[in-house]
């Protein structure tokens, strides 16, 4: 049977389920204990555990297994945890296989695959001799809420998998998850969506939801149409790598373009997170006159999610409108402080203690941190780098292409901007123009090799491949044509651009980048436009297929599930973004979200969060190698 | 009472105010053969009423019964008797035997070897239990529903946990009080029931008892010992000890306290087991006698012809000797409070009422009528009396009762009803004396009905299991894959005939796994019926393993390929890989894109070599430049490093597409050579390893500018790219002379604002206000903000004096401090003389 019967969206059980494996993981192992994880994995589990669980449960060290330096010493069981990569598989073994070897002293090694034990971990595993030295499980680790509507799984390395290497794991486990989401709501009554890959996401989902249901008569019910979502939409980022490529907006984008966002984990200066949120290791400092200042470049890692309240409230807007916010904000916390006044009985000033005073008191910590960043996000903006970088984004989406650009993007070279701005408009420049030139393209290439190291042929190699960055000869060819989505012909129909827009209380989705529109969110959702279907001419100007799906179940399991879900007047459209989302988009979608509030939740769903550093990076793998330590 | 039925309490007997009954299952069939006798054999039963194992017991001597018999074998029979399977045993001396929750049979030899038998048709999986026990050899084992724990000769404890993944792992080493101790005795607690949620051993040793895991032994310090039996009861919270003076001791698992004491009388004979009957009595069994103790300490005697076996259940005991197999257990509360002599209780009115209506007696009506209050209660009873009855007769009788009951009743949920008379039809058809089943209800509901329709299908009953399967609403799916593997096993017809049989009989059905039953006649040596019927399992990930077993390499990577699961793909790579000639495993890669990207994608990280093979057989000349590109980097030695680019540099020379690539690769060449001597010439610097931009930003910062040029010159830099990277290693060294003389320049190729820019941001306005003027391509107004930028605020006004714009002028009166002040006020008046 069925085992739980679900009657509306709820990401927290997902959370809830993932600590309660993680605490089986841990149990599975008695006494004390050595934990080794994967590093790709430590963001994700510190999302779900805190640190402190894992000492609650036994563990006395704590490493990563790319460190491979085990204190053997500090216990004889030792436990793995890894993503069950073909790479990690083998770390692992020769890191069993060089364990010491002390008379009477026996290592008990277990090792947990995230999210599954594969035939081929095994394979290495005996291979290398030590399949029988080692207990082996899986840890089913897919989605992992980073906000109530966010899903995520985290996969660090989704991109170069889908569009470098097209190895395209993460296609499978993105599959994988969303199974599972169909077998607790009951199958995406319509899948739609755009590109190649996400064609063969939806291949894979429809074949996962044929063998499941010749798996087992009885799921046969589960996996009926649910009545709580209403569709799922597939976007594949081929489509648009126009979106990451341009410099984010909004205020938990910016932040993620200038000090990187980690799992939901920003790493930022002491002095910025500000004394109180510092803990008290520093508060024990000479205390005469002024504060001590907090020693330079300590880094303090800190989690930006929803809970808190004043970052919840600027987030997702465009930073012109931040100001105003943090002094709102300041305002309003200023005058909870001074409501003790209103409360004159002992039991009124005790709820004004727990539901104001608190709460207050933790927005100000926060709030001084915010206004510290947003202090910081400031004076970047203010650079002249960082307009001239903005000023060549704005005119090649608006679609004026002329030789200023050109000059302008060779003059950054030439100041010796950082590479990834570099190779982003250069990109972004590919992308809306259909390639460059073959002889701008020589000279562009000549421009990166001679200012950022010859090295970087492989990092031109790579994005070539990618079709991020093309001669016109390549990009304009017919074959690259189908795959290729253009953004001449979709500008004006699907409304891309605008100059009219008012930041601080938007009224166009194109606020977020102050004049673009996403292409991943626009088309699909913006109610401005009337989604893809409206749009069948222009969506063939989007590169990669056009999918649209409806999945059926048999009559009698359709009437069962209405029957026990009931007729839910909410509908959920789970938009699952293939290779990546930025906080941008999210916050994009987000805007939409609240223009149909009351009829339709959204809930976002991806392989990870990325941004076009991230792109950038992935291309310049290659290209960072270094030498051996021998 | 109904006429013709045995009344129950004929097998009840009383024991400290609880009555326990005994009664027989099965006469089991060997009781027709005269030669048989059971004290032969040592028995292990499987729990839930399931099936025994027998063995010689090499202790004994035989009759020595010619050749061919001689060889020893494993008998397993139900527990009528009816034999499942013989097996003969060829693997040395079997030193224990003991059954799974699954019915899976586990032999240990004296050597350490294990055998599971996991199915009832001599199938088995061997493992070892480590070079320790094979040492020492094995004294004695426990098993309990999922696993075992042996004890070697040298007082090592071994456990497995799990026999699909068999690992054993010793316990700690229990702490004995000296060298000479001995082990007298020893328990098990499984990992269900301890506190760790691992097996835990108790021990008897000298006078104590010792608690040993897999971390650490604990003395219990005990001064009674030694103890020659342990036993732990069923729901691992009590514990019974038999002391060296003949007497039992019940005590809590923590040993804190004594529940209760029993004295057998026999002090010079140590049983030969002791085991718990359910949760509140222990039976000990001698030669031909058996004690049965209460919870008060009291006990119950019989005495027997033959030797009894014990096989201790959840809730009660089997005793199996040669002329039957018995069940004992307590009375359960419900059939008590019916069957009671004298008994009053509303269900005991219940019964006696449906006796009255039997026989057509107006008493019926008055009899209900007394019990009208409670009839519920009544009727709930009698359908749970019901299932704790191995009579069928009286099982009827108690059900007409509660359905006379409730008929009486306005309001009744028939559901609990309809559950017993389904659950007692299946008791009794598992219960029949061919299938040989001796479990109760409570047992049933603690197995669960798909963990017995399992048993009855390794028992061949498919069609009884299909039957209750149905009957249940249970899926079906596996038994018919059993089915069928065993007609590929078994039946003698053509493969066309087999296969046709069993997709006719399969269609339609769902979550039939025919990747199992193709493995089935794959082990059977039937290739093409396996190929064939493989075609079936429409789970393309499924038939991959099969298909590489049975060498069906490319058909394997292409339904690996279908399963979209890329790991799969790979698993099937790495094992081709290692098979095939690398030509033959190019081939087969390279029109399948999926596959190629994963070797390549793999190869590029482990193995860079085979990329550069296939790289060459593909003729894809730049990537094959490129992994050498990759390996110059990872060089620290300068010479290797460059001999690495110029061989990537030859590999693109020859084709025309990647001119651009090679001449790259060449200047690096020439760069890096550059650097290296630059690294001669100018201590304590890098220079190898820096861009070309980066070089020459580096030479000017350190004043090296005749070089800075030169390598601009040989690299044919732009101009305007020099400019400013001279321009920023100027400012960077605060060579500010040096920027001054640039001033004096006519033009510039980047304009002059730069000029301005980097040195204002440098913070000498000095210097960045002599560019203000020279930039004439800019309007005035910015021109003004130039100078205010640099604190120039006169100058700022002259600016706009000269543009004539009054405006800005206001504008920089605020702005204006001291002599400023009436200067800018004066130029006001020039412009507007009026005011």
């Amino acid at each position: 049977m069925v085992a739980e019967r679900a009657t509306e969206f709820d990401p927290s059980k997902i959370k809830d389920q993932a600590l309660r494996d993680l605490c089986n993981v841990l149990e599975g192992v008695r006494g004390k204990k050595s934990l080794v994880v994967d590093k790709a994995l430590s963001g994700p589990l510190g999302l779900i555990a805190q640190p402190s669980l894992l000492q609650d449960y036994g563990v006395v060290q704590l490493h990563w297994i790319e460190d491979g330096s085990i204190d053997y010493a500090a216990s004889k069981n030792i436990l793995y945890i890894a993503r069950c990569t073909a790479k990690n598989a083998y770390s692992i073994a020769s890191q069993i296989k060089n364990a010491p070897r002390i008379p009477g002293q026996d290592f008990e090694h277990s090792l947990f695959f995230v999210p599954r034990r594969t035939p081929l971990c095994d394979r290495i595993l005996e291979d290398e001799g030590v399949f029988g030295d080692v207990t082996i499980n899986e840890y089913p680790l897919y989605f992992i809420p980073l906000e109530p509507d966010v899903l995520s799984l985290e996969l660090d390395d989704a991109f170069e998998d889908l569009y470098l290497h097209k190895t395209y794991t993460s296609i499978f486990n993105s599959a994988k998850a969303l199974m599972l989401l169909q077998q607790q709501y009951g199958l995406f009554p319509r899948i739609t969506g755009q590109g190649d890959k996400g064609k063969r996401l939806l291949d894979a989902l429809l074949r996962m939801r044929n063998e499941a249901a010749a798996e087992d008569a009885s799921t046969s019910m589960a996996l009926a149409p649910s009545s709580i979502i209403e569709n799922l939409v597939i976007i594949d980022r081929e489509t648009d790598f126009v979106t990451p490529l341009l410099t984010q907006l909004t205020y938990e984008g910016l932040i993620d373009e200038i000090f990187g966002i980690n799992n939901s984990h920003v790493e930022l200066e002491a002095s910025v997170v500000g004394a109180a949120m510092q803990g008290p290791a520093e508060a024990t400092g000479r205390s005469v006159g002024t504060a001590p200042a907090a020693p330079q470049g300590k880094k303090r890692k800190v989690l930006l999610e929803g809970s808190d309240r004043v970052f919840t409230d600027l987030r997702d807007n465009n930073f012109s409108a931040v100001p105003a916010i943090l002094k709102k904000t300041a305002l309003r916390i200023d005058a909870d402080f001074k409501k003790k006044d209103d409360y004159k009985t002992v039991s009124e000033m005790k709820t004004y203690v727990t539901k104001v005073l608190g709460p207050a008191q933790k927005d100000r910590t926060s709030l001084s941190m915010h206004f510290n960043i947003a202090e910081i996000i400031q004076k970047h903006i203010n650079t002249e780098l960082f307009e001239k970088t903005l000023e060549v984004q704005q005119s090649l989406i608006a679609g004026y292409s002329s030789t200023q650009q050109h000059e302008l993007m060779a003059e950054l070279i030439a100041r010796g901007a950082s590479l990834e701005t570099v190779l982003r408009l250069l990109c972004l420049y590919s992308c809306v123009s259909t390639g460059f030139k073959p002889k701008d393209f020589d000279l562009f290439r000549r421009e990166i090799l001679q200012g950022y190291g010859y090295e970087h042929v492989l990092t031109l190699d790579a994005l070539d491949k990618v079709a991020l960055l093309q001669s016109r000869t390549v990009a304009g060819s017919t074959a690259a044509a189908a795959t290729r989505t253009n953004y001449d012909y979709l500008r004006k129909p699907l409304r891309l651009f605008s100059e009219s827009v008012n930041e601080s209380d938007p009224d166009d989705i194109v606020y977020v980048y102050s004049v673009y529109a996403p292409l991943s969110g626009g088309g699909s959702l913006n109610p401005n436009s009337a989604g893809w279907k409206g749009f069948e001419d222009v969506v063939k100007n989007v590169g990669g297929k056009t999918f649209d799906e409806v999945q059926k179940g048999e009559d009698k399991a359709v009437r069962a599930r209405m029957i026990l879900d009931g007729q839910n007047e909410k509908k959920v459209t789970v938009v699952f973004f293939l290779g990546g989302i930025t906080y941008t988009e999210i916050a994009a979608l987000r805007w939409i979200a609240k223009q149909e509030e009351g009829k339709r939740q959204i809930i976002i769903a991806t392989t990870g969060i990325i941004n076009g550093n991230n792109i950038i990076r992935a291309a310049t793998t290659a290209a960072r190698t270094k030498p051996r330590q021998t | 009472m109904a006429s013709g039925l045995q009344n129950p309490t004929s097998t009840w007997e009383l024991v400290s105010g609880q009555y326990y009954r005994k009664f027989t299952v099965f006469t089991p069939s060997w009781t027709q053969d005269e030669d048989f006798n059971l004290d032969d054999y040592l028995v292990a039963g499987a729990p839930f009423g399931g099936a025994l194992a027998l063995w010689k017991d090499p202790r004994k001597f035989h009759a020595y019964q010619g050749g061919q018999a001689a060889k020893p074998h494993i008998i397993i029979c139900n527990l009528a008797g009816g034999l499942l399977r013989r097996i003969t045993w060829d693997r040395g001396a079997i030193r224990a035997i003991g059954w799974s929750d699954d019915e899976h049979l586990l032999v240990v030899t004296t050597d350490g070897s294990v055998r599971c038998y996991y199915d009832l048709q001599g199938n088995f999986t061997h493992f070892s239990l480590g070079a320790d026990a094979e040492e020492h050899g094995v004294v004695s084992c426990r098993f309990w529903g999922t696993g075992f724990v042996a004890l070697l000769s040298n007082n090592v404890f071994v456990a497995v946990n799990r026999y699909d993944e068999p690992r054993p792992r010793p316990l700690a080493l229990p702490k004995l009080p000296s060298p000479e101790s001995k082990i007298h005795s020893w328990a098990l607690i499984p990992p269900n029931y301890s506190d760790s949620r691992h097996v835990e051993v108790i021990m008897a040793t000298d006078q104590t008892i010792l608690i040993v895991d897999a971390t650490e032994s604990q003395d219990q310090i005990l001064q009674n010992g030694p103890f020659h039996h342990i036993s732990v009861s069923p729901n691992g919270s009590y514990v019974a000890l038999y002391t060296g003076d003949g007497k039992v001791w019940v005590i809590d698992v923590k040993f804190q306290q004594k529940l209760s004491e029993y004295d057998s009388g026999k002090t010079d004979e140590i049983p030969l087991d002791v085991q718990w009957c359910g949760i509140d009595s222990v039976v000990l069994v001698w030669e031909d006698e058996v004690h049965m103790v209460g919870p008060a300490g009291a006990a119950l005697r019989w005495y027997y012809d033959s030797r009894v076996n014990l096989v201790p259940e959840m809730d009660g005991i089997r005793m199996i000797t040669t002329e039957k197999c018995e069940f004992l257990q307590r009375v359960p509360d419900v059939t008590r409070s019916i069957f009671e002599f004298g008994s009053s209780s509303p269900p005991a009115g219940l019964l006696e009422a449906v006796g009255h209506l039997e026989r057509k007696s107006p008493k019926a009506d008055d009899a209900i009528q007394l019990i009208r209050p409670s009839l519920p209660e009544a009727v709930a009873a009698c359908v749970q009396a019901a299932g704790h009855e191995f009579d069928v007769d009286w099982q009827k009788q108690l059900l007409k009762a509660a359905s006379f009951g409730k008929s009486v009743l306005e309001l009744y949920n028939s559901d609990d009803f309809v559950e017993m008379c389904k659950t007692l039809r299946v008791l009794n058809a598992v219960r029949f004396y061919e299938v040989g089943f001796g479990i109760t209800g409570d047992q049933l509901e603690r197995l669960t009905p798909d963990k017995l329709i399992e048993r009855l299908v390794a028992r061949q009953e498919h069609l009884l299991a299909l039957r209750i399967s149905d009957y249940l609403s249970l899926p079906t799916d596996k038994i018919y894959i059993h089915w069928a593997c065993m007609k590929v096993k078994l039946s003698v017809d053509d493969e066309d005939t087999i296969c046709r049989t069993i997709v006719t009989k399969l269609s339609g059905k769902r979550g039939i796994a025919f990747d199992e039953i193709a493995k089935s006649a794959f082990e059977e040596g039937r290739g093409r019926l396996a190929t064939q019927l493989l075609n079936y399992e429409p789970r393309a990930g499924r038939q991959v393993p099969l298909l590489m077993s049975m060498e069906e390499d490319e058909i394997a990577l292409d339904k690996a390929i279908e399963s979209t699961d890329s790991d799969l793909v790979f698993y099937v790579l790495l094992h081709l890989k290692k098979k095939l000639p690398i030509a033959t495993f190019f081939r087969i890669i390279n029109d399948r894109p999926l596959a190629y990207s994963l070797i390549e994608t793999s190869a590029r990280n482990i193995d860079t070599e085979l990329l550069k093979d296939l790289y060459y057989q593909d003729d894809r000349k730049s990537d094959g430049a490129n992994v050498i590109l990759r390996e110059s980097l990872m060089q620290e030695n300068f010479t290797t490093r460059i001999d690495k680019l110029k061989l990537a540099s030859k590999l693109l020379k020859d084709s025309k597409e990647h001119a651009l690539d090679a001449s790259a690769l060449e200047e690096s060449i020439k760069l890096l050579t550059i650097q290296e001597s630059l690294e001669r010439d100018v201590f304590e610097e890098t220079f190898v390893g820096l861009s070309l931009n980066d070089t020459i930003f580096k030479l000017t910062r350190l004043g090296f500018h005749p070089r800075a040029n030169k390598i601009r010159s040989e690299f044919k830099m732009p101009d305007k790219r020099f400019w400013w990277i001279k321009l920023r290693g100027l400012v960077a060294k605060r060579e500010w002379a040096e920027i001054e003389e640039w001033s004096k320049l006519k033009t510039s190729p980047i304009g002059w604002e730069p000029f301005f820019n980097e040195c204002l941001s440098a913070g000498n306005t000095k210097v960045a206000s002599i560019f203000i003027p020279k930039c004439r391509n800019l309007g005035h107004a910015e021109r003004i903000n130039m100078w205010v930028q640099c604190g120039m605020i006169v100058k700022a006004g002259e600016e706009a004096l000269l543009a004539k714009d009054y405006n800005s002028l206001e504008g920089l009166l605020p702005k204006a401090t001291g002599a400023a002040v009436p200067e800018i006020q004066k130029m006001m008046q020039k412009l507007r003389p009026g005011r």
